[in-house]
Order: C-alpha cells, then sequence, then structure tokens
C-alpha cells in the first residue's frame, strides 16, 4: 500500500460502500451499527422475558445495577425527578456507546472488511450529538417555552457582544462533542494496529498491544461516560425552570 | 527537495508532538490539583473524582483534535 493509498484509506476510514440498498451506500460503520444495535436488541428481550419484582437472574441485575448507576450519576446533574425523565436518553447513549467502543477491542472484529466500530467513525458520532443538540432545543421550547434562550442576553448591556458568542458556543457543541468521542476511539484503534504490526515484526514485544488494549478500555468507558455527562448537562440546562 | 507529503508529515507529528506536551502538562496539573483536594478532604473524594474525570477528558480532547485534524487533512494533502 503507498503512502497516498493509506492517507486516503485513514481518512475515509470506514465509508467506503459495501453494497447499496436502492441509492443508498451501505459502509462497514452502518454495519457495524447494526450489529450493535441487534446486539443490544437481544440483550434488552432477554432481561425482559422474565421481568421480576426481586430479580432473579444474574443479567437482570447487572442491568438494573446498571440503569441505577446512571440514574444516580444523571441525578447529580439535573435532580432525580428530571433524571427519571430524561434517563433514557443518556442511559441508551451510554449503552451503545460502550458496546461500540467494546467491539473494537474485541482482536479479530475490527479487522474484518465489513466491520468498523460505529463509534470510530465521524459520521456515527456527528448523528448522535446532532440528536443531542436538536433535544436539547426541543425541550428549551417545550419545558420552558424559551426562557432557556435568556442566558444568551444575559449581561443587558453586554448583549452585542455576549449574544454572538453564545450562538457559536451552541453551534459549536455538536462538533466538540462528536470530535471529541470519535477521536478517541480511532486514535485507539490507530494506535493498537499500529502496535499489532510492530509485534509482528518484533514479537519480543508483545505487552505493547496488551497495554494499550487496557489503555483503551478505560478510555472507552471513560468517553462513554463523558458524552453521557455532556449530554445529561447540555439537556438539564435546557430544561431548568428559573424562579 | 522535500515533498509535500514529507513536509505535512513533519509538520503534523510537530504539532501532534506540541498539543501532546500541552495536555500532559495540564492533566498533570489537574491530577494533582485533584489529589491535593482529596488529601485535604477525603470525604469528598466522590465529587472530586468525577470531575476529575470529566476535566481530563476535556484537556484529552483537544490533544485528540489535532490527532482527527491531520488524518482528515491527510486524505487532501496526497490526493
Amino acid at each position: 500500500m503507498s503512502t497516498h493509498e493509506f492517507a486516503l484509506a485513514a481518512s475515509e476510514h470506514g465509508s467506503d460502500a459495501l453494497f447499496y440498498i436502492g441509492p443508498a451506500p451501505v459502509t462497514s460503520a452502518v454495519v457495524g451499527l447494526w450489529a450493535v444495535m441487534a446486539f443490544i436488541l437481544l440483550l434488552a428481550w432477554l432481561v425482559t422475558r422474565r421481568l421480576e419484582m426481586v430479580p432473579n437472574s444474574r443479567l437482570q441485575n447487572v442491568l438494573e445495577l446498571a440503569i441505577e448507576g446512571l440514574h444516580s450519576w444523571t441525578s447529580r446533574i439535573m435532580g432525580p425527578e428530571r433524571a427519571w425523565r430524561y434517563l433514557p436518553i443518556p442511559a441508551t447513549f451510554f449503552l451503545f456507546i460502550l458496546i461500540s467502543n467494546y467491539s473494537g477491542l474485541i482482536p479479530i472484529l475490527p479487522h474484518l472488511p465489513w466491520y468498523v466500530p460505529p463509534t470510530s467513525h465521524w459520521g456515527v458520532t456527528a448523528g448522535l450529538a446532532v440528536f443531542v443538540f436538536l433535544f436539547v432545543q426541543y425541550t428549551a421550547v417545550k419545558e420552558t417555552r424559551g426562557a432557556y434562550y435568556k442566558h444568551l442576553f444575559d449581561p443587558p448591556l453586554l448583549t452585542p457582544l455576549m449574544l454572538p458568542l453564545g450562538i457559536i458556543e451552541e453551534l459549536v457543541r455538536p462538533f466538540s462533542l462528536s470530535l471529541r468521542l470519535f477521536a478517541n476511539i480511532f486514535a485507539g484503534e490507530t494506535a493498537l494496529s499500529v502496535m499489532i504490526g510492530i509485534v509482528a515484526a518484533i514479537p519480543f514485544l508483545l505487552p505493547l498491544p496488551i497495554f494499550v488494549t487496557a489503555l483503551e478500555m478505560v478510555a472507552g468507558f471513560v468517553q462513554a461516560l463523558i458524552f453521557t455527562t455532556l449530554t445529561a448537562v447540555y439537556v438539564g440546562a435546557a430544561s431548568e425552570h428559573h424562579h | 527537495m522535500i515533498s509535500s507529503i514529507g513536509l505535512f508529515a513533519a509538520v503534523g507529528i510537530f504539532s501532534l508532538a506540541l498539543s501532546a506536551i500541552g495536555g500532559a502538562t495540564a492533566q498533570g496539573r489537574t491530577a494533582s490539583a485533584a489529589f491535593d483536594a482529596v488529601a485535604r478532604q477525603p470525604e469528598a473524594a466522590g465529587n472530586v473524582q468525577s470531575a476529575l474525570i470529566l476535566s481530563l477528558a476535556f484537556i484529552e480532547s483537544l490533544t485528540l483534535f489535532v490527532f482527527a485534524m491531520i488524518f482528515i487533512l491527510a486524505g487532501r494533502v496526497t490526493g
């Protein structure tokens, strides 16, 4: 592979079409998205098949622990009441991002031509971030009748200065939110594949990819938590009633 | 005679190293301040820890923005 081909492959990581459904190209990132979705649906079906008041199955226990942990985490940001109301969105994001991040650490999976961990593809994280942006605007209008936008005019004297800054800040959010997640996971995948290449040449350096994998396990969890937390912070700010 | 790809690679590596220095310094300061706070008030460890993770991720993302930009621009330079 020439330098040119490598750079092109890196910049369009996971974006060449595998096949077409009508006019829509299906890329390996989309297939990865389907795989993660199927896994989460299977998990949800397995858990909710036999729900019990006092959970007997191990799986139900684990997921109840996860949901309660996420609830206590988000209620630190927006209070327990609103945390229950808005929990489905941050919790879904957390589960999806975590499973997607960890799917990149399964040794063979990311090197298959038809699979890319969805969150290592900018298109996927950008989609998530745009949804967060739109949901924040929807919440601000529906819950507080636009009172959220008052912060744009906060010091009345400085409005001509602060209004453009506030609008830019609001519009930059989806960029930073999506770029942070994508860059972290993509950097991890790249570092891992480089390390594996080094081990193929010098087998003596085997601990190197193991160390990177351990680092990526922490980073994958933290990035999922960051995305969830920031979603909760934005939604919490948009739905806050000022008295 | 330096090719544009070679120049881009040199500049890219250098800017990544520069942003890594900045990020490492900032993360070190953040972590040391957090540990100071925990040492002073061990009962606040939980709150400090969650704030620490959040701020470390914010700092780290700046370095990774540079990394992502290099990859995205690499396709333009060589393409």
